[in-house]
């Protein structure tokens, strides 16, 4: 219930879920977490589904808006300039290269940098870019830049919020850190830039646990029912609570206090990792 | 653009099959496990589906 709640959380702040789930463990002393095993490969697909279907329900009526005017512009076959099919079609495109770098890369990837002292150094660097990002994107406005609504975004700059999403392949580095710093820098305002970056994390995360299904139901994977749905409940409820939480935070706030938890936390595990403090 | 669009989605469906045959290996950890070109099969499939939507958008000018 811990690692649900944990899940459901920290995939939508923007301090990456994956390098708390290989940090956490390890300094708590949970050596006996296999994170290769068949059960806790099931139990971390139930977790993926109940953070994607809390976004589904969230924005629903956004959703709602977006595959209807998809729909009808391809039967259509044109396009036009309303809102929901515009944004829908950047979060077509912006999905493209996670999905393809996730599928290529996200093995060995993690095999490379799965452990707590690369999740730690990581960690860290998100918070640089954070701060990076907040400071690059308040010398765009005071050089007279203003903020674009989501729609104004171009097809490659969704393509570069999508890059950007998928450098949270690297554990330590946070899917929606990422997509809101490049968000920002493409001209949007914290808020729109969360709002892109949330949207664009759900067909990712959802896709994700579909495919990875088959886990679920692999003949070494004791998940027990009950437990599976409970888990999924929790991290649903805490990724709604959380997406909740930070759309009304982002209307007025940035990331700078994410940048100084992500900053600190990854560099006081990082010299406990060197210091084989944290295995 | 409308040509290289279908081109594209031909050229994807048939990497998705040999993906998923195990013919193309680029990328991939030897032994993976058959969800594995399950999912490569998907997402070709996926991106040759996008490309005809964009043919399909080739047909008639933007409004």
């Amino acid at each position: 219930m811990f690692l649900a709640l944990l899940q459901g959380a920290s995939e939508l702040f923007p301090v990456s879920s994956l390098g708390h789930t290989i940090l956490l463990p390890a300094l708590l002393g949970w050596h006996n977490v296999d994170r290769s095993a068949p059960t806790f490969l099931a139990f971390v697909v139930v977790l993926h589904l109940g953070t994607a279907l809390a976004l589904v329900v969230f924005y629903r009526s956004t959703w709602w808006r977006i595959v209807r005017a998809l729909v009808g512009s391809v039967v259509r076959g044109r396009l036009s300039s309303e809102r929901a099919e515009r944004v829908g079609w950047l979060l077509v495109v912006g999905t493209i290269p996670v999905g393809l770098l996730g599928l290529f890369l996200e093995h060995p990837v993690r095999r490379l940098f799965g452990s707590p002292a690369p999740a730690a150094a990581f960690l860290a660097i998100n918070g640089l870019v954070m701060f990076l990002g907040e400071y690059l994107r308040r010398r765009q406005l005071g050089g007279g830049g203003r903020n674009e609504p989501i729609e104004r975004l171009t097809f490659v700059q969704s393509v570069g919020v999508g890059f950007a999403q998928s450098l949270a392949l690297l554990p330590g580095i946070s899917r929606s850190g990422a997509s809101i710093v490049a968000g920002l820098l493409c001209g949007l305002d914290h808020e729109d830039a969360a709002e892109y970056s949330f949207l664009l994390a759900t067909p990712v995360i959802l896709a994700a646990s579909l495919l990875e299904m088959p886990k679920l139901f692999a003949p070494q994977a004791h998940v027990v029912a009950i437990e599976a749905i409970a888990g999924a409940l929790v991290a649903g409820v805490a990724a709604y609570l959380s997406v909740a939480f930070l759309t009304r935070y982002f209307k007025s706030n940035d990331l700078r206090p994410f940048g100084w938890y992500c900053l600190i936390a990854g560099t006081l595990c990082f010299i406990l990792a060197r210091m084989g403090v944290i295995t | 653009m409308k040509v290289l669009a279908v081109v594209l989605a031909v050229v994807f469906f048939l990497v998705g099959i040999l993906y998923y045959l195990g013919k193309i290996n680029f990328l991939t950890e030897s032994g993976t496990a058959h969800s594995h070109h399950v999912s490569h099969l998907i997402l070709f499939w996926v991106l040759a589906l996008l490309c005809l939507i964009w043919a399909r958008f080739q047909g008639s000018p933007a409004r």
